[in-house]
């Protein structure tokens, strides 16, 4: 018994080194991204590689927010419309549509169903050049409408499938309950049932506004004016005039990395929970 | 009359989303595969009248040598990809298995690499295999593998090896993500007792875990395969689809045709193949589903 217990305390030991092995793999690209752009131009390509900045600098940094190329406050904050409004778009449509598909017997439910998770796995290249068409007859290519448009088609169907399966683990009892008091079936549900998948909710908002800033095809394809780009067309149009100058290339990355990583640190458990709800992205 | 109202009230709460999903989803894919059909460029895109040119479009598809490196390349791309992905992925999911706070929370910050903007995980991909400066060729070169820098994004092969390479360490930690939910739900004492059955490690891995995690692994294969075969963004601003098609995958042909040489109507053909493709592989997935609950 007692080598036995030793045993599994050196397992256990054994399995904690290769875990943080693992994890350091895994983070490396990213720690390398962030370590990069606080190093000079010099420094990133001294052999051996430096894996750690000895002399820190924010010179890149100061480049790119004063580079008369692309105006990079100005790129965040068309990122943050965009996504905003393409995540209100989509969880005020998906809402009521995952709890209709929820309680209510409807004809071609099925179908519906069916409808929503094919669209989950349609390449956006298929919708592409049709909406760029549609876009400029409805007159709305070049404007911030665009992407808003097309990336709400990415939130809506996921946020439909998980926000149902949320409203199916409420007991129907409890719905007829608040009907018995009085409650119509809008008010029940946005008094009684919404309230109690406030998870589902949170999760639907923040992936809703992650597909949007993540997007960059559409914003590319819709949006030809540089003034009016989120941050991710503006660093793909600028990687090609940086050449070799990484250590500008990876502050810019982290610039648009930092509002994810900040998001999932303070929504980690929702994110953590609409990755594990399935289907996510491609 | 009651129960009518009833059914009513269900359409009032879906029709919002469906129709919007009609008009910016369906009848895109339905235009998709009109202008298949017709022979578009640039010059009569906006014009009323477009003359239909039935299958022609997808019988020269189907001749270009182009489209077959494509196809072939898509293969390449997502055969390795989810191999490599789904072994990670695995891995990583047993390795941190364990619910102690050490363990959630590195299992946690492992997914960030996945959330953040494609677009990012590119260009920092694209610093790692920099001909000089960049990580890898720092390494393999300190090491002494090897004597100078290699070209990474230069070559077809190379490039594809690079592609490759950014795209599974962004994908695995969706693997494992989704594996470790089925993990989870495997009840200890299965283990308990096998190991008093004196089962080794091995067998109760065979036996137990993965009979277990069954339906996420079909999940996590089926899904990866529809994202990772219809990958765009990543191999876009990495190669653009070079050197020399080394890394044109079906999706940056279609775009390439479309929005490089005009040519929608061709572009229309390749992306609606694309999808034909997908929707194959998604009636697997929808099956597995309707398996899991009822529809």
């Amino acid at each position: 018994m007692k080598s036995y217990k030793k045993r599994k305390q050196i397992k256990n030991v054994l399995m904690a080194i290769i875990a943080a092995v693992l994890f350091v793999i895994m983070m490396f690209p990213l720690y390398w991204m962030i370590t990069t752009s606080f190093k000079d131009e010099r420094t990133v390509f001294a052999s051996p590689p430096q894996l750690f900045p000895l002399q820190p600098t924010i010179q890149a940094y100061v480049e790119q927010f004063t580079s008369p190329m692309f105006n990079i406050f100005q790129g965040l904050k068309n990122s943050v419309i965009i996504s905003f409004f393409a995540m209100i778009l989509s969880v005020v449509l998906s809402i009521p549509a995952a709890y209709g598909m929820a309680r209510f017997r409807l004809k071609g439910k099925k179908f519906i169903l069916l409808l929503f998770m094919v669209s989950q796995m349609l390449p956006q290249i298929a919708t592409l050049v049709p909406n760029f068409i549609i876009f400029q007859k409805i007159s709305i290519y070049n404007t911030y409408l665009a992407p808003i448009f097309a990336d709400a088609t990415l939130g809506i169907p996921f946020c439909i499938l998980m926000l149902r399966t949320y409203f199916l683990s409420v007991p129907k009892e409890i719905d007829e309950a608040a009907r018995i008091d009085g409650c119509n079936s809008l008010q029940s549900f946005t008094r009684v049932v919404l309230p109690m998948c406030s998870g589902g909710v949170a999760v639907s908002f923040v992936f809703s506004f992650l597909f949007a800033y993540s997007d960059l095809v559409y914003a590319l394809t819709y949006i030809n004016e540089s003034t009016k780009w989120p941050v991710t067309v503006g660093i793909y149009n600028a990687i090609g005039r940086y050449g070799t100058a990484w250590s500008q290339a990876m502050a810019f990355g982290t610039i648009v990395a930092a509002p994810i990583i900040i998001l999932f640190i303070f929504m980690q458990k929702y994110i953590v929970e609409g990755l594990t709800a399935g289907s996510v992205k491609g | 009359m009651k129960r009518l109202l009833h059914k009513w009230e269900g359409y009032i709460y879906v029709l919002p989303a469906l129709i919007f999903m009609f008009v910016f989803i369906f009848y895109p894919i339905i235009y998709n595969l009109i202008l298949s059909l017709q022979d578009v460029t640039v010059t009569t895109l906006l014009s009323p009248d477009k003359d239909f040119v039935g299958l022609k479009n997808y019988i020269d598809v189907l001749k270009q040598k182009e489209f077959w490196n494509a196809l072939f390349l898509n293969c390449v791309f997502t055969v390795a990809c989810i191999f490599f992905q789904f072994i990670g992925g695995f891995a990583l999911a047993m390795v941190f298995k364990k619910e102690t706070s050490f363990f959630r929370v590195t299992k946690a910050l492992m997914l960030i690499p996945y959330i953040i903007p494609v677009t990012v995980n590119a260009i920092l991909w694209k610093f790692f295999f920099a001909t000089n400066g960049g990580f890898i060729n720092e390494v393999l070169v300190g090491l002494g593998v090897i004597e100078t820098g290699v070209e990474w994004l230069q070559h077809p092969w190379t490039a594809m090896f690079s592609v490759i390479v950014a795209n599974i360490w962004c994908g695995i930690p969706f693997f494992m993500i989704l594996l470790s939910t089925g993990l989870a739900n495997i009840p200890m004492d299965f283990y308990e007792s096998a190991r008093i059955d004196g089962a080794t490690s091995l067998q109760q891995f065979i036996y137990i875990t993965v009979p277990s995690v069954k339906a996420s692994i079909q999940a996590s294969l089926v899904l990866g395969i529809v994202y990772t075969f219809r990958a765009f963004e990543l191999i876009y601003v990495m190669t653009g689809g070079g050197p020399v098609n080394g890394t044109e995958l079906l999706t940056l042909y279609s775009y390439k045709n479309s929005f490089t040489k005009f040519d929608f109507s061709v572009g229309a053909t390749i992306s609606n193949i694309l999808m034909l493709i997908l929707l194959i592989v998604g009636v697997f997935y929808i099956r597995m589903m309707k398996d899991d609950e009822e529809m």
